[in-house]
C-alpha cells in the first residue's frame, strides 16, 4: 500500500467540495480545496433553507467554516479555477489559475472601502435582482469574511478612492492574476450544478414576464436577507404575491430539454410552499406535477404539505404560461385526475428548473447528459452533482464516500 | 504559579472610535494586574501579530487575551504556538459596532468583556489531550451483504485491517437472492448482472479482511479505538476494534398485513418473491398478464408511511426481465407516483418503449379471485374511468424495513443499539452531517441508515467507512470528532463530590458514561465530543474541562462590575450557544444592528451546558436578568448536541419554579431559541427582555 | 407518463376532457373502442404542437392520424373497401376496380376503342354515360359513407353517455360551416404556417373543380360541350387546377423535408395526396391532349378517369373521407355543446 504522501485537490467549495475536504482533513492527510467564487459555499449559501428541516444552509456551513479554520491541513484558495490537470493517481499536475486579489487577505471586512466606492454591478448572490458597489462582500456569512472587488466594474487606479480610504493597505489596485503549479495525489471534482437556462423553456415565458422566476432565484426572493429585504415580493410592482404557483419539471424530464429528473425539485418547491405559508398563512399555492418525487422519510414532508388546505397539489405539467394585462400569470395544465384544463391566475410563477452539471476545463468521461461518469481516470473521483442530481445531504454522503476514495 | 498574562486591544475596524483603548489597558494593567497590556490599531496586521509574537517570545507570555474582532474572524492570523492559551474577546461585532460610540455605557460594556477574559484565562488552562494507550485500528463491519462488503472492500484498501461479520453462513446478503439488478450508469437501458461473486472473490483474496461467517455479536464494550466485541461462532472470541460500521440491511414488510392488496390469495406475490421465484427458476413459463401494484403497504399511514425509494426501480427491473423471458406477457403497473428520481428517469423512459408495459396511476378497490384469474378493480386511473383489470399474477412492490441494530448488543448504559431516528432507521437527523452518530465511532451504513438501493448502499458504505477511519485517527490524536473536530479537551471528573446521582449518564446524548455497580459515572473519553452537556448537568459541579468549566464561567459572571440599583444601569447576563446564536449576534453587529449595551455574553459550548450554579452565581452577584439563547429544539431540532436545547428548556422552567420560591420573578430568567439566520431579530430579543427587566426592576439581591 | 402537456399546448382541445392526452394512454392500454368512437380525434387538425413539445419525445399527433386512418376502415361499407385502401399491397387490387368497371361501362357503350379524328372525349366516353354511372356510383358510395357516419354518431353517444344532445344535427352541422369556410382551427396551429395556406387552396381548389364540373355535366346535357379555352367557366377550372397544384406541392414537399413539424407521413396520407396530385396533372394534361391533338390523349383521359374514381368515389374510404367525419365529429361537439366551439369564439 502507497500511503499517499502530496495533498488531494478538491476542486469546487461548494458544500460537497466543502465536506469533502474537511473529512479528508480530519482523517489526518493534506487537502487543497479551490473554489472559483470569492467565497465558499457554492449554491446553498443562496439557499434560504433546507428540506425537509425548514433550517438555514449557513448553519451547518458555520460549523464546516470552523472545522477548516481550525484544522491546519487544509489550505483552501478562492477565486481560482483549474487550468489543467496531468499526470497519473498519486502523482498530478494541477495548474490552477487565481483571478487579481484585489483586495489582500488583510482585509478587515470594516467596509470603508464599499461606502466610497462609486461603481455599482449587479449583485449576483441574487441573481443580479438587486445591486452593489463594485468594492462588496459577497453576502453576509462569506468564507473567508472580507471584501471583494469586481473586476468588471471597478475602474481600477482611475478612481482609486477605495485604496486611499482603507486603513489597513489590504487593497492592491494592480493585482494580476496568478498561475500556481501544484503537485496532488488525487483530485476529487466537486464543480456541482448550475440551474438549467429557463429562458430554453419557450411555451413557459420566463424571458418576457418579471413574474416569472425559477425555483433558485426564489430562494433569494424569499430569504429574509434577500430581494424584498423580509418580504417576498414580485418585481413588476413590488406587492407582495398571494397567489402562487409552481411549476414543476419545468424544462426536466423533458426530451426538448432535460431528458433526466434532478431529484430536489419536487421537495424543494414542497419546501417553499411550506416557507411561504409560514410567512404568509393566508395565501393560496398551487403546485403542478407531473410525479410527486420525494423519497424516504421525507414522504413525512410531502404529507405535511397535503394537510395544509392552502396548498394544492395539481397532476398536471403546465404546458403555457401568458401574461395579463396587471402582470398576473396564467397557467395551463391539464388537471388530469379530473380531465380538465384548467387556467390559473398566479400573481407569481415558480419555475422549477432542474440541476445541470457545470462545466470545466479538464478532460473527464462524461455521459449524454454531461454528467461525469464513475469510469474516470485513477485517481480522478467526481463526487455529488457532477456525478447526477441529487439533493443536499445525498450530495454530503457521497462527499463522505468520495474523501475515502480519494486517500485509498 | 499563575502564567503570566498579556492583554492586547486593537483600536482599529472603529474600535478605537467607539472606546477608549487606552482606558481599557490602564484597567487590565491596574485592576486586573496582568503582565502586559499594550494597544495597537490593527492587531491583525504583520505588525499587531509581531507585538504578541515578540512577548510571547521574551516575556514569557503564556495566557494571550486580544480584545478585538469575534473570535470568528482573522483565525488564521492569531495562529500561536500550541501551548499558548489564546482567549479573544470580541470588542468589535458584539460592543464597538453594536453600541453608541463614545458612550460611557458602551465603555463600560467593553471594560467587563476585558475583565471576564482575564478572569477567564486565570482560571484556564491549555488542554492536554488524552490519547489512550492502546488504540486498535481494526474497523468491524457488521453485515455481509452488499454495503457490509463494499465497506469492508474500502476499509481494506485504504490500508485498514477489517473484520467481517456476517450472520449467515456465506457473504451476499440480498443480492445472493436477486436474478438482476436495476441498471446504475448511464445509459441505463440494460439490466445488470449480478455484482456479489467478483465481490466475494475480492473480500476473500484480501489479506486485511477477516471475515467471520455464521457469526453474532455477543457484547461490544468499550469506546473509539478500544471496542471489544465477543463474537459467537460456536466458540467464543474477543476481538478489539477502532471503530464500527453497521449495515444489516432491511426485511420487507410483511405481506400478511396486506390482505386488501390480494396477498394470501394463489398468484399473489411479493416483489421478493416474485425475484426470488425468477432467480431459482429462470425457464419457468409466465403468465400472460402480470399486475404490478406500486406503493404496497408503503405511503401507507395504516403500513409503512414512508418511500422505500426501491420498489418503482424494482418493478420496472420485473417487467423488463419479465417481457424479456416471456415475450407474449402483457405487465401492468398501477402506481401512486412513479419515482425513478435522478438519472434513472432514463430507465423509466426505456421501460415506457415497451407497449406491452401498461403504467397507470390508479388505487386498488378491490381484488377477486375468478376462476384461475384475479380481477382487479381500480379507480382513479389517469384514462378517466375506473377499470377492471383480469390478470394471472398480482407482485405487490412492499418496501423495505429495516434490521435495526440491538445486535449490536452494545454494552452501553443507553441501549444496545444505535439511537433511531424515525420508523427504526438509524439515520443522521443532520441534512448536513449524514454520518452523525450519537454512538461515537459507530455508523450505520445502508437501508439500516434510510431506505436505499444497492447504487446508494455502495455509496453510503463508503462514507460510512469513511467516518470509521476517521474516528481512529481522532482518537490516535486525542481529538474530538465532528462537531468540535479537533477539541483536545476532554472532561475531567472530581469524584470524590460525585453523588451517583445518574443525570449525566442520563442526559450525555452520546452514551459516553457508563455506570459501575454503585452508579458512580464511568466516562469514556474517547466517545465524548466535548459538548458540556454533561457538565450543566451535574447538580454537585464535579464536571469540567481544562478549558471550559464551572468554576471558568462563574469567575467570569463574578469579575464584572455591577453597579448600583441606584445608577438604573441594569445588567443582563446572556448565554449565548456557540454554534448559531453566536454568529448570529456577530452578523447583527457585522450589519451595524444596535442592541442595548447593558448586556453581558458568554459563548457557551452548547446551551445544555448552562449550569444551574452559573444563574444561581449570576443572581447573587447582581444581574437583573439572565437570558439564554440556544438553537432550535423540537422534532426539527437545530441543537447540534441533539437535546441541549430541550435540557435547557426544562431546566429552564425548573429554574423559574425555584426563582418563585425565593420570592424573586420568574421573568429574571428567559430561554430563548434562534436559528443563525435569525441576526435581525436578535436586537429585538435582547431589547426586549432588557426593557422588560427594567419594568420589573433591579435584582433585590444587587449589593447584598 | 401523461403530465398532459399535450393537451395544453393544443390550441383546439377543448377545456373539458381535452386531447391527445387521454386518446394517448387509451392507445397505450389498447382501449380501440373509446379511440375509434370519439369525437377528439377527428377535431385535431394535426398541427403538431403536441408532438413538437411533447417532453417524452412521443408524436401524439402521429397516433391521432393512425386512428383516423383506422376509423376510415373500421365504419367502411362495404368492408372490403376499407380494407383495400389501407395498405399498398391491396393497391392494385384498389386500381383494378375502376379499370374493370370504367371498361365495362365502355363496353356497354359500345366505345371501348380509341376514336379517329380531332380528339374528343365525349367520341371516347359519351357524355350521358360518364356523367350518369360517375354520378351514380358517387351517390352510392357516399350513401354508403352516410351510413359508416351514422355507426360513427352512434358510436360517439354510446361513448360519452353523460353528454346531452341538443338542437337538430343540420342546425348543429352547418354552425360549422363559417369554420370549415375561414379555416380558423388550422390559424391556431402555431406551427406550421404554410399548412392552413397549402390547405385552404385545395380545398377551395377543389370546391371550384366542383363547380365547374357540376357547370360540365350542365354544358354536356344542354350541348354546349366541350367549352372553348376562354370559356369562364373553363378558365376557373385552369385557375383551380393551379390552386390545387401549388397547394399540393407544397404539402408533398413540406411532407418530404419538415418530418419534424408534419409528423411522419402514412400510406393513406401519400395516397390520397398523390391521386389527387395526379387528379391535377392528369387533368391538365388532358386538357392540353384535347387542344393539341395529341395520339395518346384517350390513353390519359382514361388515366384521368381512374383518378377521378380514387378521389370522388373512393372518397369515404380514403384520407378524403376526413372532411365528412370531422364535420361529423364537429358536429357532435356542436350538438352536445361542449366548450370546443365556445373556444373558437376566443
Amino acid at each position: 500500500m502507497n500511503k499517499t504522501q502530496k495533498p488531494v485537490l478538491v476542486i469546487g467549495g461548494g458544500i460537497s467540495g466543502v465536506t469533502t475536504a474537511v473529512e479528508i482533513a480530519e482523517v489526518g492527510k493534506e487537502v487543497i480545496l479551490i473554489e472559483k467564487e470569492p467565497y465558499l459555499g457554492g449554491n446553498v449559501v443562496k439557499f434560504n433553507n433546507y428540506f425537509p428541516k425548514l433550517c438555514p444552509p449557513t448553519c451547518g456551513l458555520e460549523i464546516n467554516f470552523r472545522r477548516i479554520k481550525q484544522n491546519p491541513r487544509i489550505n483552501y484558495f478562492t477565486s481560482t479555477e483549474v487550468l489543467e490537470i496531468a499526470g497519473e493517481k498519486g502523482n498530478f499536475k494541477a495548474k490552477l489559475k487565481t483571478a487579481p486579489q484585489y483586495i489582500k487577505n488583510n482585509c478587515t471586512a470594516c467596509g470603508k472601502c464599499a461606502k466610497v466606492c462609486p461603481e455599482e454591478r449587479p449583485n449576483d448572490f441574487n441573481y443580479g435582482f438587486t445591486k452593489t458597489k463594485a468594492a462588496y462582500l459577497p453576502h453576509e456569512m462569506a468564507f473567508p469574511y472580507k471584501y471583494v472587488i469586481d473586476d468588471e466594474f471597478c475602474k481600477k487606479e482611475a478612481c482609486n478612492k477605495c485604496a486611499e480610504v482603507c486603513e489597513y493597505d489590504a487593497i492592491n489596485l494592480s493585482a494580476k492574476e496568478e498561475i500556481k503549479e501544484l503537485e496532488v495525489s488525487s483530485v476529487v471534482v466537486a464543480t456541482g450544478w448550475k440551474n438549467y437556462d429557463a429562458s430554453k423553456i419557450d411555451n413557459l415565458n420566463y424571458s418576457s414576464s418579471k413574474n416569472i422566476i425559477t425555483n433558485v432565484e426564489f430562494e433569494r426572493f424569499i430569504a429574509s436577507n434577500g430581494v424584498g429585504e423580509n418580504k417576498l415580493l414580485r418585481l413588476s410592482d413590488n406587492t407582495e404575491p398571494k397567489k402562487i404557483a409552481f411549476v414543476q419539471c419545468a424544462g426536466s424530464r423533458d426530451e426538448n430539454h432535460l431528458p433526466y429528473c434532478s431529484a430536489v425539485c419536487c421537495s424543494a418547491s414542497l419546501k417553499h410552499a411550506l416557507t411561504i405559508q409560514e410567512l404568509y398563512p393566508k395565501s393560496e399555492i398551487k403546485i403542478f406535477y407531473i410525479d410527486l418525487r420525494v423519497s424516504g422519510r421525507n414522504e413525512d414532508f410531502l404529507a405535511k404539505v397535503q394537510t395544509n388546505k392552502n396548498i394544492e397539489l395539481v397532476k398536471g405539467k403546465v404546458g403555457k404560461i401568458t401574461e395579463t394585462e396587471n402582470n398576473n400569470l396564467i397557467l395551463e395544465a391539464e388537471d388530469i385526475l379530473s380531465g380538465k384544463k384548467i387556467k390559473y391566475e398566479a400573481e407569481l410563477a415558480v419555475l422549477a428548473t432542474g440541476i445541470v452539471p457545470s462545466n470545466i476545463n479538464i478532460k473527464l468521461n462524461k455521459d449524454s447528459n454531461q454528467f461525469m461518469t464513475d469510469a474516470q481516470t485513477e485517481g480522478i473521483i467526481p463526487v455529488a452533482c457532477s456525478r447526477k442530481p441529487m439533493d443536499v445531504s445525498t450530495s454530503l454522503k457521497d462527499a463522505t464516500g468520495a474523501a475515502l476514495k480519494a486517500i485509498q | 504559579m499563575n502564567k503570566k498574562v498579556g492583554v492586547y486591544i486593537c483600536s482599529g475596524c472603529e474600535i478605537g472610535k467607539a472606546l477608549d483603548t487606552e482606558k481599557l489597558c490602564q484597567l487590565a494593567s491596574s485592576e486586573q494586574n496582568v503582565a502586559v497590556c499594550k494597544s495597537h490599531k490593527s492587531l491583525c496586521s504583520i505588525e499587531g501579530f509581531d507585538i504578541i509574537n515578540n512577548d510571547i517570545q521574551n516575556e514569557e507570555i503564556e495566557k494571550v487575551v486580544i480584545a478585538a474582532c469575534s473570535p470568528r474572524a482573522k483565525t488564521e492570523v492569531f495562529d500561536f504556538p500550541e501551548n499558548i492559551l489564546l482567549e479573544r474577546t470580541n470588542i468589535r461585532e458584539q460592543v464597538a459596532w453594536c453600541m453608541e460610540p463614545g458612550e460611557e455605557d458602551t465603555q463600560m460594556a467593553a471594560e467587563d468583556y476585558l475583565r471576564m477574559a482575564i478572569t477567564k484565562v486565570n482560571n484556564i488552562n491549555v488542554p492536554t489531550p488524552f490519547i489512550a494507550d492502546k488504540i486498535s485500528s481494526d474497523i468491524l463491519v457488521v453485515g455481509g451483504g452488499i454495503t457490509g462488503i463494499t465497506a469492508a472492500l474500502n476499509g481494506a484498501r485504504t490500508g485498514y485491517k477489517v473484520h467481517l461479520i456476517e450472520k449467515e453462513e456465506k457473504l451476499g446478503g440480498w443480492l445472493n437472492k436477486l436474478y438482476k439488478q436495476i441498471p446504475s450508469s448511464a445509459p441505463y437501458n440494460q439490466l445488470k448482472e449480478i455484482e456479489i461473486k467478483e465481490k466475494i472473490a475480492e473480500i476473500e483474496s484480501n489479506e486485511l479482511i477477516e471475515v467471520h461467517t455464521s457469526t453474532i455479536i455477543k457484547e461490544i464494550s468499550g469506546q473509539p479505538g478500544q471496542f471489544q466485541v465477543s463474537l459467537l461462532n460456536g466458540s467464543a472470541e474477543t476481538i478489539t476494534v477502532g471503530s464500527i460500521v453497521t449495515a444489516t440491511g432491511w426485511q420487507p414488510y410483511d405481506a400478511n398485513k396486506l390482505p386488501h392488496l390480494g396477498y394470501g390469495k394463489p398468484n399473489v406475490l411479493t416483489n421478493v418473491e416474485f425475484e426470488e421465484f425468477v432467480k431459482n427458476n429462470p425457464k419457468a413459463e409466465l403468465p400472460k398478464n402480470i399486475l404490478f401494484i406500486q406503493c404496497a403497504g408503503s405511503r401507507d399511514k395504516d403500513h409503512l408511511p414512508y418511500c422505500s425509494g426501491f420498489c418503482c426501480g424494482t418493478s420496472l427491473k420485473q417487467a423488463t426481465y419479465i417481457r424479456e423471458l416471456s415475450p407474449e406477457s402483457n405487465v401492468f403497473i398501477v402506481y401512486k407516483d412513479i419515482r425513478t428520481l435522478g438519472l434513472y428517469e432514463e430507465f423509466y423512459k426505456e421501460v415506457q418503449k415497451d407497449d406491452q408495459i401498461f403504467f397507470t396511476k390508479g388505487e386498488i378497490q378491490e381484488i377477486t379471485e375468478e376462476g384461475s384469474n384475479l380481477k382487479v378493480g381500480v379507480k382513479d386511473t389517469l384514462i378517466g374511468d375506473d377499470i377492471s383489470l383480469q390478470v394471472d399474477m398480482i407482485v405487490l412492490a412492499t418496501g423495505m424495513v429495516p434490521n435495526g441494530t440491538e445486535d449490536l448488543n452494545l454494552k452501553y448504559r443507553l441501549g444496545k443499539g444505535l439511537p433511531e431516528l424515525k420508523y427504526n432507521f438509524s439515520d443522521s437527523h443532520f441534512i448536513c452531517f449524514p454520518y452523525e452518530t450519537r454512538r461515537t465511532g459507530i455508523y450505520a451504513a445502508g437501508s439500516l441508515r434510510a431506505p436505499m438501493d444497492i447504487a446508494s448502499s455502495k455509496d453510503d458504505a463508503a462514507g460510512a467507512m469513511l467516518k470509521a477511519i476517521q474516528t481512529i485517527e481522532a482518537t490516535k490524536r486525542g481529538e474530538a470528532v465532528h462537531p468540535r473536530s479537533g477539541d483536545k479537551s476532554y472532561v475531567d471528573l472530581y469524584f470524590d463530590r460525585c453523588t451517583d446521582c445518574k443525570r449525566c449518564t442520563e442526559e450525555c446524548p452520546f452514551g459516553a458514561y457508563d455506570e459501575n455497580e454503585k452508579g458512580t459515572p464511568i466516562p469514556n473519553l474517547n466517545r465524548c465530543r466535548r459538548c458540556g452537556i454533561c457538565l450543566g448537568s451535574c447538580p454537585e459541579r464535579v464536571i469540567g474541562f481544562a478549558d471550559y468549566s464551572i468554576n471558568s464561567i462563574s469567575s467570569m459572571i463574578k469579575s464584572i462590575d455591577i453597579p448600583d440599583e441606584f445608577e438604573e444601569k441594569p445588567r443582563i447576563l446572556a448565554f449565548v450557544c456557540e454554534n448559531d446564536a453566536y454568529p448570529a449576534l456577530d452578523m447583527a453587529g457585522q450589519k451595524g444592528l444596535k442592541y442595548s449595551p447593558y448586556v453581558r455574553i458568554i459563548p457557551v459550548r452548547c446551551i445544555g451546558s448552562v449550569n444551574k450554579v452559573w444563574i444561581s452565581d449570576a443572581l447573587s452577584k447582581g444581574y437583573d436578568g439572565i437570558l439564554q439563547i440556544g438553537c432550535k429544539p423540537g422534532d426539527d431540532y437545530q441543537c447540534h448536541f441533539i437535546h441541549g436545547s430541550e435540557l435547557t428548556q426544562t431546566r429552564g422552567e425548573n429554574i423559574q419554579e425555584t426563582l418563585e420560591t425565593m420570592m424573586l420573578e420568574p421573568e429574571r430568567i428567559r430561554t430563548e431559541f434562534i436559528e443563525i439566520t435569525d441576526y435581525d431579530k436578535i436586537p429585538q430579543i435582547i431589547n426586549d427582555y432588557v426593557e422588560e427587566i427594567e419594568l420589573i426592576g433591579p435584582n433585590p439581591f444587587k449589593d447584598m | 407518463m401523461q403530465c398532459g402537456n399535450c393537451s395544453v399546448v393544443c390550441s383546439l382541445a377543448p377545456e373539458n376532457k381535452p386531447f391527445p392526452r387521454k386518446e394517448m394512454i387509451w392507445a397505450g392500454w389498447g382501449m380501440k373502442d373509446k379511440l375509434i368512437g370519439n369525437p377528439d380525434v377527428w377535431l385535431c387538425h394535426q398541427c403538431g404542437d403536441c408532438s413538437t413539445y411533447c417532453p417524452r419525445g412521443v408524436k401524439p399527433a402521429d397516433i391521432l392520424s393512425a386512428v383516423r386512418e383506422v376509423s376510415y376502415q373500421h365504419y367502411a361499407k362495404p368492408k372490403f373497401l376499407g380494407k383495400i385502401l389501407s395498405s399498398p399491397k391491396w393497391l392494385p387490387a384498389a386500381i383494378l376496380i375502376p379499370v374493370i368497371i370504367i371498361s365495362a361501362i365502355l363496353y356497354l357503350a359500345g366505345t371501348l376503342q380509341i376514336p379517329e379524328g380531332p380528339v374528343n372525349y365525349s367520341k371516347f366516353f359519351p357524355h350521358a354515360w360518364l356523367n350518369s354511372s360517375f354520378t351514380i356510383l358517387w351517390f352510392l358510395t357516399i350513401g354508403l359513407g352516410v351510413l359508416g357516419l351514422r355507426n360513427f354518431w352512434n358510436d360517439m353517444k354510446k361513448q360519452n353517455p353523460e353528454l346531452k344532445i341538443t338542437g337538430s344535427f343540420f342546425k348543429n352541422l352547418f354552425s360549422n360551416f363559417k369554420e370549415i369556410m375561414q379555416h380558423s382551427n388550422f390559424s391556431k396551429c402555431s406551427n406550421q404556417k404554410s399548412r392552413k395556406i397549402a390547405h385552404v387552396l385545395v380545398f377551395y381548389g377543389f370546391i371550384l373543380l366542383l363547380i365547374v364540373t357540376a357547370f360540365a355535366i350542365y354544358a354536356a346535357v344542354t350541348h354546349q360541350y366541350p367549352l372553348g379555352l376562354f370559356n369562364p367557366f373553363k378558365v376557373l377550372g385552369n385557375v383551380a387546377a393551379v390552386m390545387l397544384f401549388i397547394g399540393l406541392t407544397v404539402m408533398i414537399i413540406k411532407r418530404v423535408t419538415d418530418k419534424e413539424n408534419y409528423g411522419n407521413s402514412s400510406y393513406a396520407d401519400w395516397l390520397f395526396l398523390i391521386s389527387m396530385f395526379l387528379l391535377t396533372i392528369s387533368g391538365v394534361i388532358v386538357e392540353t391532349a384535347r387542344f393539341l391533338n395529341w395520339s395518346i390523349a384517350y390513353h390519359l383521359y382514361f388515366f384521368h378517369l381512374i383518378c377521378v374514381w380514387f378521389i370522388i368515389i373512393y372518397l369515404p374510404y380514403t384520407k378524403f373521407g376526413h372532411l365528412l367525419y370531422r364535420a361529423v365529429a364537429m358536429t357532435f361537439d356542436k350538438s352536445v355543446n361542449r366548450d370546443y366551439s365556445k373556444k373558437n369564439e376566443d
